[in-house]
């Protein structure tokens, strides 16, 4: 037998604290408290990314053997992660009314992040399968906590689209798995497109990953959930969990396997298309909903180039956005007007930030994104810049009119802290790591034609803010194509019905025919009893066996 | 050899006995001459089992002058099944015919009918002369008609009547081909028969003495005497009259068939005796289906079990004889004749308890009876077992023989009369068997006590493991078989 | 001694059988002391010859009946496979009978059949020829009756009605099939793979069918699924121990044995007849499933879902890849573990709370944590969620189903994962989510019925999340195949 370990138990140990914290609420005098302790479950994470991530693991004895390690960018997506999830396990620890529904809430926001984690430490197909259940089937717990109406419909939208994906999922990597004779996911990756089946596979795979990635068209769970979710739960899910997606795009999708270029499409028509139709919204989480599945669009198109930039654009993207849904919390909680001001100032930098406005981080990310790409992308890389701008602004727009449920002023300062972080994060940490980024010069960046690649959409789009303002948009439900799906509920459900009765009816009268036959049948021997007709048979029983008997041959 | 005497003598001088000793000597004489025979008849097995057939030639003449009585394998066993029987029915009698609870004619008269039917089986299992078998044939046909009138009722005379008629016409023709066999050869000895040279008249002999045996054995369509009086003997004449009467004509026509004249079993008369015994099975076990007495379903499930015996012939007989796949044909029939007898026996005796316990054998009347009666209720689904021919039973190893020589003969629909068989016995017996399991029940309940519940279970459990133990019984009837057992079947 | 062992492991159950049907219905301290230690041990004499059997021992006793039946017991890797499994799953299933039955009525007779239930499954597996596997094919069918039977009602003695229409004529088809198989090769060992040739491919076929139809009545293929269902009368231990481990995975281990030691992998596929028997198992799959999820009472609706996942076994055998066959064996396991979770699940949920249909699930989350926490663990497993057992499996069936060139495969897989996501997520989401009714009453305290629900529910995590490991079911099925289906 060999060892029950190899190698260092330091990524185990991230993934595993978290599950620990995880358990809390079970003890039932800490479940009513347990959302408290949140933010300390992604810490582990935190500096596991800040140290680089070093260390692998295999644990051969574990499910089908388990390898730990670092995936490529994984320490940008781990850091990211564990930042976005520790300050909304603080918003969460703030802002969620303590209960028993709070300790499920915190043993589920536990376990999604232990599989967000996971799959960007995974480093066999079963692990990382694990990991991408965990985050997508756990996360539901996270966007049901209301359990209002609202909240079951999206919920049930999201958890039929996630088992969806992880069918999906589990076909491509059965295939590739299948045809790499090896679960490790370099392998698979390698295997996977001359494999046999191996286009299903892949296609499958993209299905897997887009659903969670929000990839359009299979983005619909995401404006549903996010307005139903609890604030955190909306800026984990759009910060850092549908990064689980991307991730697996990354990692799974050999290069020029033909399927890069249906990513770039798909990922252009959601980028542009997603934006636009954000403006037909009027609940400003709704508009942001949006938001990421453009954002994600973007992020698939640099997928689909197999650009080195995803991770760092990743990076930036969840930072903001995290701190965009925890600024909706936070301006839900102001009880002042200068709070509320305050509240939308942070806002307004991140999302000019998003929006790719120098000298904030999301220009270093777009920047750097577009490097090596493709004129004509780059082209559409800097327009996005207008219809992000766009589609944020029209989100601060409705922000600045949401109603507010004012929080004690110490519990809004929290919350603004942790908002602030993240703003700050998102606009500093580029600039940090730029150089490791992008092995490009620090200065880069402040180049004039640069600058104005970043300026120019951005006016423009801030000039569209005020005409769409001028001319309202319609307002429409979110979830844009569910509109084309049939009425949802439970389809199928216990048979009954005029059909079952009347087959239940012919039945019972064959039977009873079949009884009447049987019981006529009691009375068969009587023909033969009577001696005359009885002594016939026997005599001429004795004489046929004689004559077969006697019969020659 | 002293065995072979006390096997045979001891029941009838039992018999005797009964009637001249005063009547409360009547069931002690009457237990220990079961006993003794019984014990002699184990005896008779085991010398038969270490030194092959066991001959007596009465008076130390040789056939034809004298008259040879042989024990061989198959003999020994069905002497060794009747006396199982026997005892047991006796124990039972014990308790059932006493005369509180039979009247006292019939509580008198039970025991030396039951004593001289075993004699005369006994003989019958012995004997090598084809007379000598008349005349066993006719003191059991006898004691039989007169045990199914014991209990006096109108439709009991009517049954014994009917039963009678056809005895006596199956005794006549059987009697008139052994005329016609002496006509021709100026012996009746089965050995020296089977080395006769033909005569034209050899055939219709076999046909009149077939026919008349087939009448006795109650084969389709010749079984409608069996029904009734079966089912209005009191229960443990039914039992012997089920499990053993119809067995003595079967050994005789295997003894025609196989040792006296194999040479002229053609093959349409074989398949004739085999599709007339395949009928019966389905006849048998349909009519068996619809019948709404307990003892009725047991009769007609004799009626379908002793169909199976009679596919041995075209496996078997004829030219199949020679063939590697004789043997299991062979052995699974008397395997079959063997089990049957058991299990047989132990249901009519299941059925004279339920009797005593509520006073009726309706199925309604005996719903859930098991929970009162647990043993007996285990004692029916064991014997049930063995009838449907599931392992580990010997019911199975006669089906599994049978079935497999058909296969390896190239007949399989006689497989498929196994199969289908069996599961009519299934439904037919699942009947009875769910009504005694519900929990609702009908009737107040009269207490039965252990001991007597015991013998049937006893019996049943002894058909099962001659399945389970089946190898002695197996090499046991290949002792002085005229064909020697192929291994490897 | 090696032939000593097989025949105490038979004896282990068969004795505790023999002796409780004479214990008077009060003996009850008896009664479950014979039967907790003619499980104990079993138990023990079972791991002694794993490891036994692991370092290559083979323990073999065989009982000549007439010539050509050969009662041969004979402990292969494969048979301690299932063994053990059931020696287990009884052991368990015996702590919670006793305390589920409490005092009822007919104890003797319920602890008497359930024993020699077990017994018979216990001779099935070590069973080494064709004729003593359908021995003890026929004792299981009709020890199992007066379970299905027990409570003497209408409904319960209709189910036991309906077991045996099904299940009298599978036996007679597989007799049949085994007479016509042994008629031209001689009786069929299992260590000696028989000599086909004399038959020609259309008998073959026949045979094969027949075989499969005998023993797919028991494993419950569709369309000879009926009796499944219909079985849910039974009180819940024997339909836990009915549908986890003896009857459905007798039928599932009887094809097993068919494909791969009676005509042997390479047969069946020269005949062309394992693709046909794999696509039944598909259809059973996925119509199981398709049943269940028309289901309102949760003990149909797992039996359906028994129906459905048994398949997953059958499925796995007849694709005969070596991945497939491990991923078919190893789920013949894992598939036990999560059911028999599910049923004692079932059980208590009727027993303490009174609940039988889905609808009255509402809210038992909060009354009967531990019950439900087990119950979703079996539920999540049988979806194919990983860690779990179900995901294994399903993850080896599909990779075997590729290996095979059958793709197709994967598209059953995923009905099947999907169907059962939408069958059993709803159960879920009211035992957690929905308000329980006002009149609701439930709790558990009867730990001798939890209990043995929480260790199979931990067993069934366990053996998913160390599948890996050497000692884990799939390390001893890759080592069936290996070992002895191994090209």
């Amino acid at each position: 037998m060999s060892a029950f370990y190899q190698g260092s138990l330091v990524p185990l140990a991230v993934l595993v604290w978290p599950l620990l914290v995880g358990l809390v609420p079970v003890v039932p005098r800490w479940r009513a408290r347990a959302v408290r302790v949140l933010p300390l479950a992604p810490l582990p994470a935190l500096g596991f990314a800040m140290a680089g991530a070093p260390g692998e693991l295999f644990l051969p004895d574990l499910m089908l053997g388990v390898h730990l390690a670092a995936v490529p960018g994984a320490t940008l997506f781990l850091a990211m992660t564990a930042l976005v999830w520790t300050v909304a396990g603080w918003h969460a620890a703030l802002t969620l009314r303590a209960g028993p529904q709070a300790g499920i809430f915190a043993g589920f926001w536990c376990l999604t992040l232990a599989g967000n984690l996971g799959v960007f430490l995974a480093g066999d197909v079963v692990t990382f399968y694990l990991a991408f259940a965990a985050v997508s089937l756990a996360a539901w717990f996270l966007v049901v906590h209301d359990r209002t109406a609202k909240a079951l419909a999206a919920g049930r939208l999201y958890i039929t689209l996630a088992v969806l994906g992880e069918a999906a999922l589990l076909v491509g990597l059965m295939i590739g798995a299948a045809a790499a004779d090896d679960l490790r996911i370099s392998s698979v990756r390698e295997a996977l497109s001359d494999a046999p089946m191996g286009q299903l596979g892949l296609a499958a795979l993209v299905v897997g990953f887009g659903i969670k990635a929000g990839m359009v068209p299979l983005h619909l769970w995401l404006p549903v959930a996010h307005p139903a979710a609890p604030v955190p739960g909306s800026a984990v899910l759009s910060g850092a969990i549908v990064k689980a997606g991307l991730i697996g795009m990354v990692l799974f999708l050999p290069q020029l396997s033909g399927w890069q270029d249906v990513l770039i499409v798909l990922g252009l028509v959601g980028g542009f298309g997603a934006a636009l139709w954000g403006l037909t919204q009027r609940n400003p989480k709704a508009v942001l909903a949006y938001s990421p599945v453009s954002q994600m669009g973007l992020l698939l198109v640099l997928v689909g180039t197999g650009s080195g930039g995803v991770a760092y654009y990743a990076l930036h993207h969840g930072l903001a956005k995290g701190a965009l849904f925890l600024g909706v919390g936070v301006l839900i909680a102001a009880a002042t007007r200068q709070q509320r001001r305050a509240v939308l100032v942070v806002a307004g930098i991140v999302a000019l930030s998003v929006a790719g406005l120098p000298p904030a981080g999301g220009a270093l990310a777009k920047l750097a994104a577009k490097d090596g790409l493709p004129a004509v992308l780059v082209l559409a890389l800097t327009l996005s810049g207008v219809t992000t701008t766009l589609v944020l602004g029209w989100f601060l727009v409705r922000l600045a009119q949401l109603e507010a449920r004012p929080e004690p002023r110490h519990l809004w300062r929290g919350l603004f802290a942790g908002c602030m972080v993240l703003a700050a994060l998102a606009l500093v940490l580029p600039w940090v790591l730029w150089e490791q980024a992008s092995a490009l010069p620090l200065h880069y960046p402040l180049r004039s034609v640069n600058l104005l690649a970043g300026f120019w959409p951005v006016l423009l789009g801030i000039g569209c803010v005020a005409l769409v303002c001028w001319r309202n948009p319609p307002a429409l439900q979110p979830g844009d194509m569910l509109a084309l799906l049939p009425e949802r509920g439970m389809v199928v459900g216990p048979k009954q019905g005029a059909e079952g009765r009347l087959r239940r009816g012919a039945t019972a009268r064959y039977r009873r025919m079949a009884l009447r036959a049987l019981l006529r049948s009691r009375r068969a021997d009587i023909p033969l009893q009577p001696w005359p007709r009885a002594g016939l048979v026997l005599f001429a029983g004795a004489l046929a066996l004689a004559a077969l008997i006697g019969r020659p041959g | 050899m002293t065995a072979l005497v006390i096997v045979l003598a001891l029941p009838l001088a039992g018999a005797l006995a009964v009637i001249a000793l005063p009547v409360r000597a009547a069931v002690p004489v009457a237990l220990s001459a079961t006993a003794l025979t019984a014990l002699s008849a184990l005896v008779l097995a085991a010398s038969v089992w270490q030194g092959g057939p066991v001959t007596l030639m009465v008076g130390g003449w040789q056939p034809p002058l004298g008259i040879a009585l042989q024990a061989d394998g198959l003999a020994a066993a069905l002497i060794v099944m009747s006396a199982l029987v026997v005892g047991a029915v006796a124990m039972a009698a014990w308790f059932e015919m006493a005369a509180a609870r039979a009247g006292p004619r019939a509580a008198f008269g039970f025991w030396p009918l039951m004593l001289l039917l075993w004699g005369a089986l006994n003989a019958v299992y012995v004997s090598r002369d084809l007379f000598n078998l008349y005349v066993g044939l006719e003191l059991l046909s006898l004691a039989a008609v007169a045990l199914v009138a014991i209990s006096g009722t109108a439709q009991a005379l009517v049954a014994a009547l009917r039963y009678m008629i056809f005895a006596l016409a199956g005794s006549l023709l059987y009697l008139a081909g052994v005329v016609l066999v002496y006509a021709g050869h100026g012996t009746l000895d089965i050995g020296l028969l089977s080395a006769r040279s033909p005569a034209p008249g050899d055939a219709l002999a076999l046909g009149l003495m077939t026919a008349g045996l087939l009448a006795k054995t109650a084969l389709f369509p010749f079984h409608v005497w069996l029904p009734p009086a079966h089912a209005s003997a009191p229960a443990p004449a039914s039992a012997l009259l089920s499990a053993l009467v119809p067995k003595a004509s079967f050994l005789i026509l295997i003894r025609l068939w196989f040792e006296a004249m194999p040479e002229l079993a053609s093959t349409a008369a074989l398949l004739m005796l085999a599709g007339l015994g395949a009928i019966a099975v389905i006849w048998g076990g349909v009519l068996a289906l619809v019948q709404s007495r307990l003892k009725l379903i047991v009769a007609y499930s004799t009626v379908a079990q002793l169909g199976y015996m009679f596919l041995v012939f075209p496996l078997a007989g004829g030219d199949g004889s020679a063939q590697p796949w004789a043997a299991g044909a062979w052995t699974g029939a008397m395997f079959q004749a063997l089990s049957h007898g058991l299990a047989k026996a132990a249901m009519f005796l299941v059925a004279g308890i339920c009797i005593a316990a509520v006073g009726s054998d309706r199925l309604g009347d005996l719903r859930g009876l098991a929970r009162a009666l647990p043993m007996t209720g285990f004692a029916f689904a064991l014997a049930a077992i063995t009838l449907m021919g599931l392992p580990p039973s010997g019911g199975f190893t006669a089906k599994y023989l049978l079935m497999t020589s058909a296969f390896a003969a190239g007949q399989w629909p006689w497989a498929l009369v196994l199969a289908g068989g069996g599961l009519l016995a299934a439904a037919y017996l699942y009947r009875p068997l769910a009504a005694l399991f519900t929990r609702d029940a009908r009737l107040p309940v009269h207490p039965v006590a252990r001991a007597w519940q015991g013998v049937p279970l006893a019996l049943a459990a002894l058909a099962v493991l001659l399945g389970l133990l089946s190898a002695a019984p197996f090499d046991l009837l290949q002792i002085g078989r005229p064909e020697p057992a192929v291994e490897g079947l | 001694m090696n032939a000593a062992l097989p025949v105490l492991i038979l004896l282990s159950s068969l004795v505790p059988a023999g002796v409780t049907f004479f214990l008077a219905q009060d003996s009850h301290t008896l009664r479950n002391t014979l039967n907790l230690g003619g499980a104990v041990v079993k138990l023990g004499l079972i791991i002694w010859m794993l490891f036994a059997v692991a370092g290559g021992a083979s323990y073999e006793a065989s009982l000549p009946l007439a010539p050509g039946l050969v009662m041969l017991l004979r402990v292969d890797a494969l048979a301690l496979l299932f063994i053990s499994l059931s020696a287990t799953l009884w052991f368990l299933t015996t702590i919670y009978a006793i305390a589920y039955f409490g005092t009822k009525a007919e104890l003797s007779r319920f602890f008497g059949f359930f024993s020699l239930c077990v017994a018979a499954t216990t001779g099935l597996a070590l069973s080494g020829s064709l004729i003593s596997f359908f021995i003890f094919f026929e004792l299981l069918t009709l020890s199992t009756w007066p379970l299905v039977a027990h409570k003497q009602d209408k409904p319960s003695l209709s189910a036991a009605r309906v077991y045996l229409a099904y299940a009298l004529p599978g036996s007679a088809a597989l007799l049949w099939a085994i007479i016509w198989l042994e008629s031209a090769t001689g009786p069929v060992l299992f260590t000696e793979p028989p000599d086909l040739s004399a038959l020609d491919p259309g008998a073959l076929r026949g045979i094969f069918a027949l075989f499969i139809i005998g023993v797919g009545v028991k494993a419950a293929l569709v369309p000879l699924h009926g009796w499944l269902p219909a079985d849910m009368a039974a009180p819940a231990p024997v339909s836990a121990l009915l549908h986890a481990v003896a009857v459905v995975k007798a039928g599932a281990f009887g094809v097993v044995r068919v494909i791969y030691d009676v005509f042997g992998a390479s047969n069946v596929a020269a005949l062309g007849v394992g693709e046909p028997l794999a696509i039944l198992a598909s259809v059973t799959i996925v119509w199981g499933s398709v049943r269940a999820l028309q289901q309102d009472e949760i003990k149909k609706r797992l039996a359906f879902s028994t129906v459905s996942q048994v398949s997953y076994i059958v499925l796995g055998a007849a694709l005969a890849s070596p991945l497939a066959m491990i991923g078919g064996l190893v789920h013949l396991i894992h598939q036990g573990l999560m059911k028999i979770t599910m049923f004692f699940c079932a059980g208590i949920y009727d027993e303490r709370a009174g609940v039988r249909k889905i609808t009255e699930l509402n809210g038992m989350g909060a009354r009967m944590p531990w019950t439900s926490v087990c119950f979703s663990l079996g539920a999540m497993g049988m979806i194919g969620l990983p860690p779990l057992a179900g995901f294994v499996s399903k993850f080896y069936l599909g990779l075997g189903g590729l290996e095979a060139g059958a793709p197709w495969v994967l598209g059953v897989l995923v009905a099947s994962t999907l169907l059962n996501a939408a069958y059993f997520l709803p159960l879920l989401y009211r035992l957690w989510f929905l308000p329980a009714a006002e009149d609701a009453r439930g709790d558990e305290r009867a730990p001798a019925l939890v209990v043995p629900a929480v260790v199979t529910a931990t067993a069934a995590l366990g053996v998913g999340l160390l599948a890996a490991s050497p000692i884990s079911p799939l390390g001893w099925a890759t080592l069936i195949v290996a070992r002895e289906y191994g090209p």
